[in-house]
């Protein structure tokens, strides 16, 4: 064999194993985690054997068929479900809009503002919009109110980060340029930053509002409106099949808007 | 059109009309957003007093939380653990059984044609009802516990790997099965030894972030009794302790941060 396609063979088996002994590792590692968390949380194989005729049974005899005479008591929570998403979303595009600003290092020449900002915004995610919703709840009273102030939190805390990490991404060439010119701060914000930033806007602001659909349809399980609420209802009185009528709402609701908002993103992207 | 006495050409000119256009487009979007926002506002009754009046109530309520109440935590910590251990375990599931049924729902894996689009819609129905309404099916079913609440985070997990998986398997190098195929390999090691080695950055990469996303499910799980530290929330705010409900909400914060920390390596390494 040719010395240097020796070198080479030995190179490359010494690149191979230590990715190996890491997959292995890692292999380890999820055996582990799974072995640690079936005692912990007392998950069982004859648990789940005896659970799983109990869900056919559930599915068979209780939820199907849903009962479609009950629609129109959905449709009103359906609707406050879309409106405490789009308000919520609106809130949460205002408010990250300053914090996405105060939060990128290219604009703010403040460390600890922009820490700040980020600080923010990582917390407000972290936090689940459900969570929101309970301290909203004990706050403001039960009702579409607060659920509309906790998806606009949790919504924030996403769209605080996100559109800073576009604004850090823009081409400063042109901001340079105007500054050069004279332009005053708002003068580049909106001449330079913004026409950069609208097509991240624009993409993360619907993903958003999509998410905050499936919040919304959640959050009045605490009590804070929406078709959550309308479900928990209906399963605590035992009328599973309106319960089934309310997750076909659920279901429906999030294809419309999903398909809508591919819509009308792609339009939108499509002019800029 | 007469070019000569017209400044700008045809293609310019039809460009304007169209930018006008798109303006009056874009224009009327924007009322009619602004509209909806109104109209949602009021139908929700959310005025600017109510507004004023929340953030005053809200305000108490964060000043009465604290200090937070660090004596909680002996009590806690044992319930976020068991929250980590039902996000593992319904992520685990999840995995197992997405790859498994995307098997079947890959249009150039599957071995009965109609049975892709069947999966499909079921992955779409699984992805859209959301975790915690699966978990309040789930306890009706099996009753309160953790059981539920690995049930539903398995469940909503299949709907969203289940397309990713399925689809990346339809984007594979058509020569790497059929090359497997003509050496006479069965089904499985075609799947085994053509499939997962091409598309296992995707399956890890996915997974990793179902995991992140499971957690911040099986923190709020508990909300429904589906196990886990959600329930804590809700017990302390109908108790009204404001301090135990602070040192719940940073005791999320801790786990859901310390988990993405970890995600994230998991994630630079595999890369």
């Amino acid at each position: 064999m040719d010395r240097n396609m020796e070198n080479n063979l030995a190179q490359l088996k010494k690149s191979r194993r230590p990715g190996q002994l890491r997959l292995l590792f890692a292999i380890i590692l999820v055996i582990v985690a799974v072995i640690w968390s079936w005692a912990g949380t007392g998950f069982s194989i004859p648990a789940i054997m005896r659970g799983v005729p109990r869900i056919y049974n559930f599915i068979i005899d209780d939820l199907i068929p849903p009962r479609f005479d009950s629609w129109q008591k959905f449709l009103n929570p359906t609707l406050q479900t879309l409106y405490m998403a789009y308000v919520g979303a609106i809130f949460a595009i205002i408010l990250s809009l300053g914090l996405g600003i105060i939060s990128a290092n290219n604009l703010i020449s403040n460390r600890l503002i922009v820490y700040l900002g980020r600080g923010i915004s990582s917390f407000l995610r972290a936090v689940p919009a459900v969570a929101w919703a309970v301290i909203l709840v004990a706050a403001v009273g039960l009702g579409p109110f607060a659920g509309t102030i906790a998806i606009a939190l949790g919504g924030a805390g996403m769209l605080g980060k996100t559109y800073a990490d576009s604004l850090e991404e823009i081409d400063m060439g042109q901001v340079e340029a105007l500054k050069a010119v004279g332009a005053s701060w708002f003068q580049v914000l909106t001449q330079a930053v913004l026409p950069q930033f609208l097509p991240d806007f624009f993409t993360w602001s619907f993903y958003r509002f999509d998410l905050n659909i499936r919040s919304a349809a959640v959050v009045g399980l605490v009590g804070a409106g929406g078709l959550g609420f309308s479900l928990d209802t209906a399963i605590r009185l035992f009328q599973f099949r309106e319960a089934t009528m309310g997750i076909l709402w659920i279901f429906g609701l999030i294809l419309i808007v999903e398909f809508i908002t591919a819509k009308s993103r792609d339009k939108i992207l499509e002019g800029l | 059109m007469k070019k000569v006495n017209n400044p700008l050409n045809e293609k310019e000119f039809k460009a304007l009309i169209s930018k006008r256009k798109d303006n009056l487009f874009y224009l009327i979007i924007l009322i009619f957003m602004t509209f909806f926002l109104f109209f949602s506002l009021s139908q929700m009754n959310i005025n600017p007093a109510r507004v004023i009046r929340g953030f005053s109530t809200l305000s108490d309520l964060i000043k009465n939380m604290f200090p937070p109440d660090f004596g909680q935590l002996s009590r806690l910590w044992p319930l976020a653990i068991e929250s980590i251990q039902i996000a593992i375990l319904g992520t685990v599931l999840g995995i197992i059984f997405s790859i498994t049924l995307s098997m079947f729902a890959a249009k150039n894996l599957t071995p009965i044609p109609g049975l892709g689009v069947v999966l499909k819609g079921f992955f779409a129905f699984t992805r859209a009802v959301p975790a915690l309404v699966w978990a309040l099916l789930f306890i009706t079913a099996v009753g309160l516990g953790t059981l539920p609440g690995i049930l539903a985070l398995g469940v909503n997990s299949i709907g969203m790997l289940g397309k990713v998986f399925s689809e990346s398997f339809e984007n594979i190098n058509k020569a790497t099965i059929e090359g497997l195929n003509s050496t006479g390999a069965s089904r499985m090691q075609v799947f085994f030894q053509g499939v997962v080695p091409e598309t296992i950055p995707i399956i890890l990469s996915w997974s990793l972030f179902r995991f992140d996303i499971n957690i911040r499910y099986s923190s709020i799980l508990g909300v429904v009794g589906a196990g886990g530290i959600g329930w804590e929330l809700v017990r302390a705010s109908r108790m009204r302790d404001y301090p135990a409900l602070l040192m719940v909400i940073l005791v999320i914060l801790v786990m859901v941060y310390a988990v993405e920390q970890f995600t994230g390596y998991a994630r630079r390494v595999v890369r």
